[in-house]
């Protein structure tokens, strides 16, 4: 092998393994932000209990993907970390903000009684807030971060996609932990937010198609186009099995068939992106940082990302099954 | 970029590490700590042990939360911030902020849950693994942290080619001439951390005569430890001293007030006081003892120690008065520690095991109490010195700090800066409303640990009509 494609592998290896980190983090993160915002529905405290004592012992592990996600970014490809980072100031600060009010009140309001109430709702607004912004942050990165009035209502748009995505999630994971009239609750949440994030991806995807430098060029490319289209099918038949399985009382199938979902919608965006990694702005080749840092970079995350996931796994099998009442 | 702007860049970075770093010493020792006192636990089986495991890790719960928190705004701002910088020192400064993700803050993050919320659902020897696995990630994230750092003040192993690090060996790179002295100094300055506040917050019970038979298992425990690293400490900072002023000579003559390079054959004299000028390039005033600065920064008689007089004023860092105090009130704490761990040492001796003669000591216990805001109070010195002292340079030597913001207006900088000062107090002082109503509550001593590691069906929990 030539050193010019050894160096292109490397870097092609970094982007798909950034956006493992990405689905990872999406998922992960992404199910108890969306319990986080199905909170702001629920009024009996003793239902926030239970939602908030589900995620209670991940939500920490599921938001460090994110920092894993900004160190390799920052590593291995110094330049879009630079530039996504800087260019993206104010949704990046907000974002920790929200960051901060989720996490912070999550741990106070255990520490709470009479205030409790309080820190539900700075969890539930920090939940809703962090997902805003991840949508804000999405709609830039796809329209390669160009200003004007289409493109604002685009970004407004993945907003809105992303906070139902993670509604759905967060619905079908409460499907899978709770019981009785809160996972009746969550069931409609489900069925409600799989609508909307279904409008949602298909009005970003024509939005793409017409706005964003991907979808004049990327997506006319031949086998782009099959790939995406089957990427879509797989999309639209989980879906489906959503709202069939959340209709005939199935308590896993609704949570896996969102993942699916997401997995599928992550994988096209990268599709969509390659080769670029900010479209129409910066490549892969020309953010990556030099063979040696990668190789190095590869050695030290390649080996502890089996444990990494081993561990994470353990945790969920660990407080598997319904959650129970606990008194604080 | 404009020089206001720089200064508030600067002012953001200083003031969300000046915030974070508050938290993460004390996860790093009040875990270790715990570690040490489930250790005893499943040794001994005294409940006794048990029960402290539990007491201290709820004040462990509070501090994580702001930690975590506090930790993502330190990620992401090389980015937002310091663009340039990030662009220059990505391919070994972001690839070891990687490692600290993924091998130090995943490895903590994801034994947490077990650690706080597992003691009925997993066997003791689990738990054990768990509290060992979070101690373990604090301090390599530690390690990981200093490595960056370190390479910050003393960068080698790297080549710049068309305007970027390349790194060239990783060895001397991630080993640069800084990091085993400035990791192992953090390291036992954050072991202090958590043993001064186990000991003051032990010594506020027995003062108080609240459960003493409890908390004097604490307390000992927390100055055992202490007489062991309190001398280490003192010696990794001298060690320190001796590379700062080998490696870093601007930072070195700065931090004590030394502005003429001493003539071979004559010890470099040192000041026990004084206030540094910038501007008239000399000190206003100062009380010196001959000689002896060459015995501190060279461990030698007669070393040349390089005055700032010697170093063109573009290179020398600024805030001389800020890095002059800041770095005694840190040496002195140093040696106070040292002092009390040994005075309390001598008086526990004499006491022979007797809980009333050392309730008697309520001067020893109350020194306790007020010592716990000085570890604190050392570390953020520690790391003014460590920064400020590495100024006008980012990256010692290769980067200015002038050229390594990004280029944000400074509307966007102050707003966000508005916001996280407002944050901060919040968190702030909610983690003080919190950690006081857990230290009127005080410790449960009824609690009990499970007798039978738990079967199946609890793992499976069943909802209760």
């Amino acid at each position: 092998m030539n050193p010019v494609s050894a160096e292109t592998l490397l870097s092609h290896t970094w982007f798909g393994l950034i956006g493992l980190f990405l689905v990872l983090y999406v998922v992960t993160d992404g199910f108890d932000l969306g319990v986080g915002i199905l909170s702001l529905f629920r009024s009996k405290e003793a239902d926030r209990n239970l939602m908030i004592q589900s995620i209670g012992h991940v939500w920490d592990a599921n938001e460090t993907w994110l920092v894993v996600l900004g160190g390799a970014l920052f590593g291995a490809f110094p330049a879009a970390y630079a530039m996504l980072l800087s260019d993206l100031y104010v949704p990046v600060m907000v974002l920790i903000a929200s960051l901060i009010m989720r996490g912070a009140a999550i741990e106070f309001r255990h520490a709470a009684t009479g205030t409790r109430p309080i820190w539900d709702r700075v969890f539930g607004i920090g939940s809703l807030l962090t997902a805003v912004c991840q949508g804000v942050i999405l709609g830039k990165v796809i329209t390669g971060m160009l200003p004007g009035g289409l493109h604002a209502g685009f970004v407004a748009m993945t907003a809105i996609g992303v906070v139902s995505g993670y509604a759905l999630l967060g619905a079908t994971w409460l499907v899978k932990k709770t019981t009785g009239q809160l996972e009746t609750a969550a069931r409609r949440y489900a069925t409600i937010s799989v609508v909307t994030t279904v409008a949602a991806a298909i009005v970003i995807s024509i939005g793409t198609l017409m706005l964003s430098p991907v979808g004049a060029e990327r997506w006319a490319q031949a086998g782009v186009f099959h790939v995406l289209a089957a990427l879509a099918i797989v999309a639209a038949l989980a879906c489906c099995y959503v709202l069939y399985s959340v209709h005939m009382g199935g308590e896993n199938g609704p949570f896996n068939a969102s993942i699916v979902l997401f997995v599928a919608s992550f994988a096209g965006l990268a599709v969509s992106l390659f080769p670029d990694i900010v479209p129409g702005q910066l490549s892969i080749a020309s953010a990556a940082s030099n063979s040696s840092t990668l190789i190095f970079m590869l050695i030290g995350i390649g080996t502890v990302m089996p444990i990494m996931i081993g561990y994470n796994l353990y945790q969920y099998y660990l407080f598997r099954g319904k959650v129970v009442p606990v008194h604080h | 970029m404009p020089l206001d702007a720089l200064h508030l860049a600067r002012g953001q970075f200083a003031m969300t590490a000046i915030f974070h770093i508050l938290w993460p010493i004390l996860t790093i020792s009040l875990s270790a700590f715990l570690l040490v006192v489930e250790i005893l636990w499943v040794r001994t089986s005294e409940v006794a042990w048990y029960r402290h495991a539990r007491f201290w890790s709820k004040l462990l719960v509070l501090n994580f939360a702001v930690g975590v928190v506090s930790g993502i705004p330190m990620e992401f701002q090389f980015g937002t911030n310091w663009g340039p910088f990030s662009l220059f020192t990505g391919q070994f400064f972001g690839n070891i902020l990687g490692f600290e993700g993924a091998m130090a803050f995943m490895l903590e993050a994801g034994f947490v849950g077990i650690m706080m919320l597992g003691w009925d659902r997993v066997p003791k020897g689990v738990h054990l693994f768990a509290t060992a696995m979070v101690t373990l990630g604090s301090s390599i994230s530690a390690f990981w942290i200093m490595v960056a750092n370190s390479w910050m003040q003393t960068p080698s192993g790297v080549a710049v080619v068309d305007g970027k690090v390349v790194v060239t060996n990783y060895a001397k790179a991630i080993f640069s001439p800084d990091m085993v002295w400035g990791a192992s100094h953090m390291w036992c300055a954050a072991l202090e951390t958590g043993l001064v506040v186990v000991a003051g917050l032990s010594a506020y019970y027995l003062l108080k005569r609240r459960n003493p038979e409890f908390f004097v298992r604490s307390f000992k425990l927390a100055l055992l430890l202490l007489v062991f690293i309190a001398p280490v400490q003192i010696w990794l900072g001298d060690s320190s001293g001796v590379d700062v002023f080998k490696t870093q000579p601007a930072k070195g003559a700065a931090i004590e007030g030394h502005w003429d390079t001493n003539a071979p054959g004559t010890g470099a004299s040192w000041s026990l006081l004084a206030w540094p000028d910038k501007a008239k390039q000399r000190n206003d005033w100062s009380i010196e003892i001959p000689g002896l600065l060459s015995v501190l920064g060279t461990h030698s008689l007669h070393g040349q120690v390089t005055g700032l007089a010697d170093i063109p004023v573009a290179d020398q860092p600024p805030m001389l008065p800020l890095l002059y105090y800041t770095f005694r009130a840190m040496a002195g704490i140093g040696f106070l520690f040292m002092v009390l761990a040994f005075w309390t040492a001598f008086a526990l001796r004499k006491a022979r095991g007797r809980l009333d003669a050392l309730l008697a000591q309520r001067k020893l216990l109350l020194a306790w109490v007020l010592a716990i805001p000085l570890p604190y109070i050392a570390v953020e010195c520690g790391w003014i010195v460590r920064e400020v002292g590495r100024q006008p340079w980012v990256v010692y030597g290769l980067l200015r700090t002038e050229h390594a913001a990004s280029a944000i207006s400074s509307t966007a900088i102050t707003g966000s800066m508005a916001m996280f000062a407002a944050f901060y107090a919040v968190l702030l002082s909610s983690f003080f409303y919190f950690a006081r109503r857990w230290l009127k509550n005080g410790p449960d001593l009824t609690l009990r640990p499970l007798a039978a590691p738990p079967r199946q069906s609890i793992a499976h929990a069943t909802v209760e009509h």
